[in-house]
């Protein structure tokens, strides 16, 4: 059954591999799916056909026959478990790594993305400059917990997981703004990731819309 | 046996409110006994907890040789067992475990940036300042939750899931202010979901285990 993601028509981050969508592209990858993609423009995010899809107006959507699903870690979560490649055949190891998914929206984005909103849209608010501080600092302390678990592995728990999938994903966000580099292991990690052949098909493909 | 771990004391504000409320839940509804490992205040921060759960949070979850941490995961953990929580049919199945990361990813952190002024920053020039247009923000997401709600029951239909655990769980983190209940709707779901005996009996477990410390 084909397999049809949503993406921006034309990603705000230019192309950085930063939107959505690049995540679950690199998913389905991994699991070697071929993949359709719809491109939608921010009007038609907010328009009812869209919207019917994806209650909050965002991307990426994922349909397959009659399933349409959204929310990023949903479908990464999906495809994990439907298809070899993202999560490991053992029960337990196969729940710590959902655990590391859950982990990195839920406990890691949550103050990096407010981090990412106090840095790029609202600097020039009156309140920015009291605030950006105390945000920075709940980061700097996830990523410590974060890298202290790390310690010298290569991945969260064992092999490469849709856990680390959804990890390095979050962390990326971070690197422009030079906190991860605080972090070495951490940003070799995320930099693992990235060395996957995956990731490059995914990052490539989402490049040659937003290039340009 | 499962056991949790949940503290033993907590200010009077979080009580009926730390995150193992879920997980208490989740089993309730699974009819899953459990027990509880009550920490002590300081106890999430040592290194054998921080082996077990590397952000110093409760609740983690033990059973067997499985340790797992994050309530979200948790609660999928348990719903991989339970039908009561993601119902078997694959197509709901995966729309149930979507309104989970909805309301953990898309909801809740817009949640908790009010809440967090609310609770904690209140005196705060740049608290002030900034809550309005959190407050906007969060209240769109919450349209749009209730939008998508519609007439139904819960969120995919007629049948209460782990979606809906997760979902009204974070909604309740604004128990303290109109900012839910003054869409009918949404407050009329909320409603719905913590009037499950299972929920009482979590919010019970949990209130009873901070009686029982003091």
């Amino acid at each position: 059954m084909t397999i049809t993601i949503t993406a921006f028509e034309k990603s705000p981050d230019g192309g950085k591999g930063l939107a959505r969508d690049t995540r679950v592209r690199w998913a389905l990858e991994e699991a070697g799916l071929p993949y359709q993609v719809r491109l939608v423009s921010f009007r038609a995010m907010k328009e009812p056909a869209h919207l019917a899809r994806h209650p909050f107006g965002q991307i990426p959507t994922y349909e397959e026959g009659n399933l349409v699903l959204f929310e990023t870690g949903a479908i990464v979560l999906h495809v994990a478990q439907h298809h070899a490649g993202l999560l490991p055949d053992d029960a337990d190891a196969r729940a710590r790594a959902i655990a590391w998914m859950f982990a990195a929206v839920n406990t890691v984005e949550p103050p990096i993305l407010d981090f990412m909103t106090a840095r790029l849209f609202e600097a020039d608010k009156p309140w920015a400059e009291a605030r950006l501080p105390l945000v920075a600092d709940r980061v700097r302390d996830r990523l410590k917990q974060l890298s202290a678990r790390l310690g010298r592995a290569d991945w969260l728990d064992g092999g490469f997981s849709a856990g680390d999938l959804m990890m390095a994903s979050v962390l990326l966000r971070l690197r422009a703004s030079g906190i991860l580099d605080e972090f070495p292991n951490l940003a070799a990690y995320v930099a693992r990731g990235e060395a996957r052949p995956a990731y490059k098909r995914a990052f490539a493909a989402q490049l040659a819309v937003n290039a340009g | 046996m499962i056991t949790i771990s949940a503290f033993r004391w907590v200010p009077d504000l979080a009580r009926g409110h730390v995150r193992d409320l879920r997980v208490r839940w989740a089993l309730e509804e699974a009819g899953l006994p459990y027990r509880t490992r009550l920490l002590e205040q300081g106890d999430q921060d040592k290194d054998d907890y921080r082996a077990l759960q590397p952000f110093g949070q409760v609740p983690i979850f033990e059973e067997g040789g499985l340790t797992l941490f994050e309530t979200g995961a948790i609660v999928q953990h348990i719903g991989e067992r339970s039908e009561a929580l993601l119902p078997k049919e694959p197509g709901a199945r995966a729309r149930a475990i979507q309104w989970m990361f909805a309301a953990l990813n898309s909801v809740e952190p817009f949640v908790m940036n009010v809440a967090l002024i609310d609770l904690f920053y209140t005196n705060e020039e740049w608290a002030k300042l900034r809550r309005p247009g959190a407050v906007a923000f969060v209240e769109r997401r919450l349209g749009a939750v209730s939008k998508s709600l519609g007439e139904k029951l819960y969120l995919d239909g007629d049948r209460f899931t782990a979606g809906d655990l997760m979902m009204s769980s974070v909604l309740r983190i604004f128990h303290y202010t109109d900012i839910v209940k003054k869409d009918a709707r949404l407050a009329a779901y909320a409603e719905r979901c913590m009037a499950r005996p299972a929920f009482k009996r979590a919010l019970d477990a949990q209130l009873g285990d901070f009686r029982d410390a003091a």
